[in-house]
C-alpha cells in the first residue's frame, strides 16, 4: 500500500525555462501491487491515464488559475483551483470542445476549521457527450466572498443558497441569496463545525400566548462526548507503512 | 440526412439546420480571427486552432453532410455547430481573460493537504 | 459567528483581503445607516401586517437594541456580512414570509430570567 507521487512536468510548448514553476502539475496516484482479492477494486490504469491526460490539458490551458490537479485512488480527476479563477475554469470546462462539461451534478462545501481557508467549495461536472466526470475545488473562508456561478450554471442557484445558509459562504452576483433549508429567524450556520450538535434555540408551543416560541436549549444531561478514535482504521490506505509486529525469539521456544 | 429529408434532430431545444456548411464555416472564421489575438505559445490557441482548422477543413471539402458528420466524428451536425458556437464566446472570454499568464497566487501551504 | 470570525481577520490583519462591498469603514457604517433607516420605517408595517401586541415604539426599540447589539464591530468585512444577513431578514419580514411566532422572536417574553445570585440559583437547582 505503498503512496507513491508521481509528477508529471509538462514539456514546454515554446514556454521559457523561468516559468518552470507553473508547468508542474501535480499528478498524485496511489498505486498498489495487483490486486486480486475480489473486494477490492481493481486499478484501472487506461482510465486513470486518459483523466491524468486530461488534467495536465486543462492544467497547461489554464496556468493562470489551476493550482494543483490530481487523481484519486477511485479514478476521480480533480482539479484545485484559485478562488478567482473560478468562473474562467467553469466556462471553459463547459465550453471546450474538448470537455463540454455542461451539467452540475453538484455543487457543496467542506468545512476543515483548521486551515487558514476553512472552506473547499468543490463542483462536480458532468459531462454527457464525453460520458466522464470532473471535480473542480476552490477554497475560501468566513468573509471571503466568492465568485457566484450562477451565470454559467443555472444549476447553481439553490446549491450555493444552500451553501450560503448551511455554512455561510458569500457569492456575490447570486440573484437570490437567501436561505433556503433553515427556518426564518434561525441564526447561525449548521454545517459549520463549531456549531454545536444540539443547537442554540429549541421551539415548543406556549399555551399562554399561544404560539410557537423559541427558547436557549436547556439540556437536562450534558451533552455526552464520545471517543472517535475507532479501534478499526477507516482509512487504512492514507497512512503509513506500519511496523510489523515482530515476534520475539524467546516467545516461540516457550510455548 | 441532409436538409430536406431530415424533419428533427430528436434533441429538445436543437432545430435542424437548413445550411450548415454555411453556418459552421462562418463560425470558424470568427473563432479563428479570435485566436489570432491570443500569444502564439499559448496552449489554449494551439489546441483550439489546430482542432477548428481540422474541423474547417473537413467542411470546406466534404460537401454531403452525413459524410460530414461522419468525418467530424463529434455526432449530428447541429450539435457540431452548437459546439462552435460555445467555443467561439469561449475563445471571446479567454482573450478577456489572459488565462495564459501565470499562476496569479500560490494556495497557502497544506490547503490541498489531505488528511491534515 | 462573526465575532469568532472578526478575531480570525484580526490576527491577519496585515494580509491584504478581498472586500466584501465597503472599502473602508465610512462606506460600511452608511451601509448600516441606511439598513437601519429601513428597518425604522418598516416597522408600523410589521406592527399591522403580523397584528403584534406592540407598538411601534416597542418595535424601534427592539430594532435599535438589535443593532446596538453589534456595536463593538469595527472590522467592515463583519459589518458587511452583518447587514447582509439584516437584509435579509428585513425582505423576509417585508415579504411576510415569517409568521408572527418570528416577528415575536426577538422579544423574548416566555423566557424566565436566569439565576444571577448564588441562593437563586440554588433554589433553582442549578450548579454554580
Amino acid at each position: 500500500m505503498a503512496a507513491s507521487l508521481v509528477r508529471f512536468v509538462r514539456s514546454g510548448f515554446g514556454r521559457s525555462l523561468n516559468v518552470a514553476r507553473q508547468s508542474a502539475a501535480i499528478v498524485q496516484t496511489r498505486s498498489t501491487t495487483t490486486e486480486s482479492r475480489p473486494t477490492v477494486r481493481p486499478k484501472d490504469p487506461v482510465t486513470h491515464s486518459q483523466l491524468s491526460e486530461f488534467g495536465e490539458y486543462v492544467a497547461e490551458i489554464l496556468p493562470k488559475y489551476v493550482q494543483q490537479v490530481q487523481v484519486t485512488c477511485f479514478n476521480e480527476l480533480e482539479i484545485m483551483v484559485h478562488p478567482e479563477g473560478i468562473i474562467p475554469v467553469l466556462t471553459f470546462l463547459k465550453d471546450h470542445t474538448n470537455a463540454q462539461f455542461r451539467n452540475l451534478a453538484d455543487l457543496t462545501a467542506v468545512d476543515i476549521p483548521s486551515k487558514q481557508n476553512r472552506f473547499e467549495i468543490v463542483y462536480n461536472l458532468l459531462s454527457l457527450h464525453y460520458n466522464s466526470r470532473i471535480r473542480v475545488k476552490t477554497y475560501t473562508d468566513e468573509l471571503t466572498p466568492l465568485d457566484s456561478s450562477v451565470p454559467v450554471f443555472q444549476a447553481s442557484n439553490w446549491y450555493e443558497r444552500e451553501v450560503w445558509d448551511m455554512f455561510g459562504v458569500f457569492f456575490t452576483n447570486h440573484p437570490d441569496l437567501r436561505r433556503i433549508l433553515t427556518d426564518y429567524g434561525f441564526e447561525g450556520h449548521p454545517f459549520r463545525k463549531d456549531f454545536p450538535l444540539s443547537g442554540y434555540v429549541e421551539v415548543r408551543y406556549d399555551d399562554e400566548v399561544k404560539r410557537v416560541v423559541a427558547e436557549p436549549v436547556e439540556l437536562a444531561q450534558e451533552f455526552r462526548k464520545f471517543d472517535l478514535n475507532s479501534p478499526w482504521e477507516a482509512f487504512p490506505a492514507y497512512r503509513g507503512p506500519k511496523d510489523a509486529p515482530k515476534l520475539e525469539s524467546g516467545d516461540k521456544s516457550e510455548k | 440526412m441532409a436538409g430536406l429529408l431530415k424533419k428533427t434532430t430528436g434533441l429538445v431545444g436543437l432545430a435542424v439546420s437548413q445550411n450548415p456548411h454555411e453556418r459552421l464555416g462562418n463560425l470558424y472564421v470568427k473563432i479563428l480571427s479570435c485566436l489570432q489575438r491570443i500569444p502564439q505559445d499559448a496552449a489554449y490557441r494551439k489546441y483550439t486552432e489546430q482542432l477548428i482548422s481540422e474541423r474547417f477543413n473537413h467542411v470546406k471539402t466534404e460537401p454531403d453532410v452525413g459524410k460530414l458528420e461522419k468525418k467530424i466524428n463529434a455526432g449530428q451536425i447541429e450539435e457540431v455547430i452548437a459546439q462552435a458556437e460555445a467555443e467561439l464566446s469561449l475563445s471571446r472570454k479567454m482573450v478577456e481573460w489572459k488565462a495564459w499568464e501565470p499562476l496569479i497566487e500560490e494556495a497557502p501551504a497544506n490547503q490541498w493537504k489531505w488528511p491534515i | 459567528m462573526a465575532s469568532s470570525a472578526a478575531t480570525r481577520t484580526g490576527s491577519a490583519a496585515a494580509k491584504v483581503v478581498k472586500p466584501l462591498f465597503s472599502r473602508d469603514l465610512n462606506e460600511a457604517k452608511r451601509r448600516v445607516r441606511e439598513l437601519y433607516r429601513a428597518w425604522y420605517r418598516e416597522a408600523p408595517n410589521t406592527v399591522h401586517a403580523y397584528q403584534l401586541d406592540i407598538g411601534t415604539q416597542q418595535c424601534r426599540e427592539k430594532v435599535r437594541e438589535m443593532f446596538d447589539r453589534n456595536r463593538h464591530v469595527t472590522d467592515p468585512r463583519v459589518i458587511d456580512m452583518l447587514v447582509i444577513k439584516g437584509k435579509m431578514e428585513l425582505q423576509e419580514t417585508i415579504q411576510v414570509w415569517k409568521q408572527r411566532t418570528h416577528a415575536m422572536r426577538y422579544f423574548q417574553e416566555t423566557e424566565a430570567p436566569r439565576p444571577a445570585d448564588f441562593l437563586s440559583k440554588f433554589y433553582h437547582g442549578h450548579n454554580p
